[in-house]
């Protein structure tokens, strides 16, 4: 098996964040940005005593899918948890800056190209929010690339890809919320607080974080799908979600934008009648919400592949 | 406390000049390390800078390093290393992960 | 001259008053109402009495040891605990509240380091630290509890107790209680009309309890492959080839850790590339271990003997009759008793991992500040002295025994593998060999009147860490042994004293061998190798019939 082939067969779950980087735009197409050789580490862990790592947990670079410039973000969950410092974010927010710019020249030298041309920022996370060491550097970076994200709208598309070990959790959530895609893998889990936090705020009664069936169930990709958070639920290795990637990218953007679950006052409409609905019927468990957009066998959902499971969803 | 940094600087008896321009390989997890080998003219010597919070292991350390030089004989580079708590065992497979890797891109 | 007949059935006529107390609380049959369970345990324990509760390191009478902890102490108090474990809160609650006085225990884990405060501050007179077989003796010797607490799966209403697969020690402790006259309540998770099987006579039983919640259970033995790491992968291949390659073992237990579950799931992989498949681990004598399933699918176990079961395999190990003891039932019974037995006296060989190993060999997994006690592990790392049948490995390693002419002289005689799989550091650079084990200090700062040694060095046979595999056996001195100690000790304070002349002596002698000696390609140690790399895989390989409590799983 070639070292490409074998790389596309990868979990996507168990990759690294360079793994992912590489892995998710065409093959020998990725080069690094910022890189570890560059040695942009935190200029706060060491004053800390803690380990710094010389991409600061976030992989930057640009690779392309087809003819598409696509600026990747991948965040490493084993560097502090993926956590979002100065370096990681301003890294982040650099991605969307390079992108705007080739936006801008493909749309000047190419115009007639703009379509099959047209760039993309492509973030995988894996991250639970803030770093709290540069708490306040890492909160600056959530808005900024909040900021980033509006920049794109109306130019090119900003997509989510999440089923990395760490989930996307914290302000990340927001973040990848505010994007225009999320394609997931049934083993991703996207939320706002972290099933810790829950557990240690509201007691273990109420939500019991070891319980990873329930976190699951909560937080991860299959129910995600069925909510209509996760636009597209693909199989674990980097080869599907590079292939999704391809199949969005091929759509014009009017299209993928589509996708989005926030920016209109549509949506806004949406978004309240759901909440309502959540109070109306005070659901006890994820499989109630299921079994209410009408999916039959709850209890043996989690247990399906997600061939199986996309097979049979009812989505909201 | 602040991170500690320790340099090293080793001999090697028979001298194999690192291969290529650098070679990076590792993620600083708990426990883990990242690796960065550069090429440089160094007259034969190999200089190692380690970055770690760990304290009371500096012996260790020049124990390991001086065993990875002496078994890959690798010279002319200058080899940096982020440490998280790794253990020995870790530390000599992800520097003879860099260094093969190293080796298999050159040849 | 006239004397009193003597009176032989105290302990009978101490019963009877007992269970004409209880009388009140008695609902159908020997049925008790679980509102009741704490007047029942004040109407039948008497102040002083040793009192058994059930548990060990999975199963717990849960229930039962929380109402221990509710009784009146004007009524109940200074109570002798003699029972397997000290494990969950309760365990050791009774001490606080002044019911329970002194203990005689095996294992502690969970509350290993509140014990040793606790005797540190006088509040538990401890008696011994066990082995399980050895407690298990003296349950019919010096230590017979006069009540014992128990638990079960279902129960009929006259006290015939079904265990499930988790049947573990019940048997043991219920007949040496009912056969000295003693009194046996079971906490059940339902009444029934009719149990599956028969495991505990009801007539041996005295009072049986619906417990509000179903009794704990702990997944001690399930271990998740994703956490799996190159270092233990290097480990387990050395074992596989360099061990029970080499000495054909085929019976054999398998202790807890990522240690062996590396193993377990090289077997298919690498085990099979080596064409030892049918050569090795054919018998185990163990815990239903999640990460056995690949082997098992793969044909390489015939029979497997469980200590206990395991939380979500009950499904899988019912429908692999071949390979595991079923009943007529068609559900599996475990057999601590038996299980130990077998593994001291059946088998060919032990592995597992420890926290320490000292520059002689000894090793324990006490600290200077945890009273963790030893469960079942020095029953099977150990030389069992009274073995008399012939194994291929136990001749083969009995031949290589250095010191065998210095004491047996010219007869053959096996011997059994002892092996200690340990990293030569642990996470946070905590040494895996030390100058001198933290069990001597913990000795001295609890009183102890020995050590905590789990197994000692003249029954350890092999090291393997990652630096290589020290053949302790076949040395001929204690200098020997310590200089192969060293070889292996990697850069620990014993390692750095190594000198190189002499580990090449060592390894001329075959008694070290390095990955490289071994023929084992260390760039080939990763992750790759292993035949599941997830808890979703276990279940894949089983067929969807491993059934993962819900903390394993990520989905």
């Amino acid at each position: 098996m070639s070292d490409w082939k074998e790389l596309e067969a990868k979990s996507f779950y168990g990759a690294s964040a360079r793994e992912r980087a590489r892995g998710i735009v065409d093959e020998g197409t990725f080069t690094e940005l910022a890189g570890p050789a560059d040695r942009m580490s935190s200029p706060h862990l060491p004053v800390l005593g803690e380990a710094v790592e010389w991409d600061d947990g976030c992989v930057t670079g640009v690779g392309l899918i087809g003819k598409h410039p696509v600026f990747v973000i991948s965040q490493e969950g084993r560097f502090i948890g993926g956590a979002v410092g100065e370096v990681h974010g301003a890294k982040m927010v650099g991605a969307f800056v390079l992108a705007r710019q080739m936006y801008d020249r493909i749309k000047e030298e190419h115009p007639d190209e703009l379509a099959e041309r047209l760039p993309a920022v492509v973030i995988s996370f894996e991250t639970g929010g803030v770093r709290l060491h540069e708490a306040n550097a890492g909160l600056l970076a959530h808005a900024e690339v909040m900021d980033q994200i509006q920049e794109t709208k109306g130019k090119f598309p900003v997509i989510s890809l999440i089923g990395s070990k760490v989930g996307c959790f914290g302000g990340m959530g927001f973040v990848a919320a505010a994007t225009d895609v999320i394609v997931m893998s049934d083993l991703g889990r996207l939320g706002l607080t972290g099933p810790e936090v829950i557990e240690q705020e509201m007691g273990k009664d109420e939500f019991d974080s070891a319980d990873r069936s329930l976190v699951y169930r909560t937080t991860g990709g299959k129910h995600k799908y069925i909510m209509r958070d996760a636009n597209y639920l693909v199989e674990d290795t980097l080869g599907d979600f590079h292939d999704q990637l391809a199949a969005i990218m091929e759509a014009p953007y009017d299209e993928i934008v589509q996708c989005r679950r926030i920016g209109s006052e549509a949506l806004v409409d949406e978004q309240l009648a759901l909440a309502e609905l959540s109070v109306e019927m005070a659901p006890k468990d994820a499989r109630d919400v299921w079994a209410y957009f009408g999916n039959e066998d709850v209890e043996q959902i989690p247990e399906m592949t997600t061939a199986e499971f996309l097979a049979v969803a009812q989505r909201r | 406390m602040a991170l500690r940094e320790l340099n090293f600087t080793f001999t090697p008896d028979e001298p194999r000049p690192f291969p290529v321009g650098w070679s990076h390989r590792g993620v600083v997890g708990s426990g883990d390390m990242e690796v960065m080998f550069e090429q440089r003219d160094l007259g034969g010597d190999v200089q190692i800078k380690v970055c770690t919070p760990v304290v009371g292991f500096d012996e260790v350390w020049e124990r390991v390093l001086d065993r990875f030089v002496r078994e890959s004989q690798v010279s002319d580079a200058v080899i940096e290393i982020n440490d998280n708590n790794a253990t020995p065992v870790v530390v000599s497979m992800r520097m003879r992960q860099a260094m093969e890797e190293a080796r298999k891109e050159a040849e | 001259m006239t004397t009193e007949p003597k009176i032989w059935n105290t302990l009978e006529r101490d019963y009877r008053e007992r269970i004409e107390a209880a009388r009140p609380y008695v609902m159908d049959g020997k049925v008790v109402e679980a509102g009741d369970a704490v007047k029942l345990l004040e109407a039948v324990i008497r102040p002083g009495d040793k009192v058994n509760i059930e548990g060990d390191n999975q199963k717990q009478a849960d229930f039962l040891a929380q109402c221990l902890c509710e009784v009146d102490t004007e009524k109940v108090h200074d109570l002798h605990m003699v029972q397997s474990v000290l494990s969950i809160p309760a365990h050791l609650d009774v001490f606080d509240k002044g019911i329970a006085k002194k203990v005689d225990f095996s294992f502690s884990g969970p509350q290993a380091g509140r014990l040793a405060e606790y005797v540190r501050d006088g509040k538990i007179e401890l008696g011994a630290i066990h082995t399980y077989l050895e407690l298990y003796g003296r349950y019919f010797v010096d230590l017979t509890p006069r009540v014992a607490l128990c638990v079960g799966v279902s129960a009929d209403r006259n006290g015939n107790i079904y265990t499930g697969f988790n049947t573990e020690d019940t048997a043991v402790i219920a007949e040496a209680v009912k056969f000295h006259q003693g009194i046996v309540i079971v906490q059940v998770n339902e009444l029934v009309d009719e149990v599956p099987r028969v495991d505990i006579p009801g007539d041996w039983v005295d009072f049986v309890i619906q417990a509000p919640r179903p009794f704990y259970i702990e997944p001690l033995f399930t271990r998740d492959p994703a956490l799996i790491t190159d270092s233990q992968i290097l480990r387990a291949m050395m074992v596989i080839k360099g061990i029970y390659g080499e000495y054909g073992i085929q019976r054999l237990n398998h202790g807890i850790g990522f240690d062996t579950a590396a193993i377990e799931l090289l077997l298919p992989t690498y085990g099979e590339e080596l064409g030892l498949k049918g050569k090795i681990c054919s018998y185990f004598v163990t815990n239903p271990h999640p990460t056995l399933i690949p082997a098992i699918e793969s044909g390489w176990v015939k029979t497997m003997y469980c200590f206990g079961g395991e939380a979500g395999m009950a499904d899988y190990v019912q429908a692999r009759p071949d390979v595991f003891f079923i009943g007529p039932d068609g559900t599996m019974r475990s057999n601590r008793d038996y299980a130990q037995t077998a593994g001291h006296y059946a088998l060919d060989m032990f592995i597992g991992g420890t926290l320490q190993i000292d520059k002689y060999g000894n090793s324990s997994t006490a600290t200077a500040s945890r009273i963790a006690g030893f469960g079942g592990a020095p029953n099977m790392g150990c030389d069992a002295k009274g073995r008399r049948h012939a194994t291929p490995g136990w001749m083969k390693c009995g031949e290589e025994y250095g010191m065998h002419d210095e004491l047996v002289g010219d007869l053959p005689r096996g011997k059994r593998l002892v092996v200690q799989l340990q990293e030569t550091f642990r996470e946070k650079m905590a040494p895996g060999f030390v100058d001198k084990l933290d069990a001597v200090a913990l000795a001295e700062n609890a009183g102890l009147d020995l050590p905590p040694v789990m197994i000692y060095s003249d029954d350890l046979t092999h090291i393997v860490t990652e630096e290589g595999i020290a053949y302790l056996h076949k040395c001929t001195s204690m200098a020997d042994r310590m200089a192969a100690i060293r070889a292996v000790a990697g850069f620990t304070e014993v390692g750095m004293a190594e000198d190189p002349a002499e580990t090449a002596a060592l390894r001329e002698r075959g008694i070290f061998k390095t990955p490289a000696d071994l023929g084992i390609d260390v760039r080939r140690a990763n992750r790759d190798l292993l035949a599941a790399k997830s808890v979703k895989d276990l279940v894949n390989w089983s067929g969807g019939l491993y059934n993962p409590p819900a903390k394993f799983r990520n989905w």
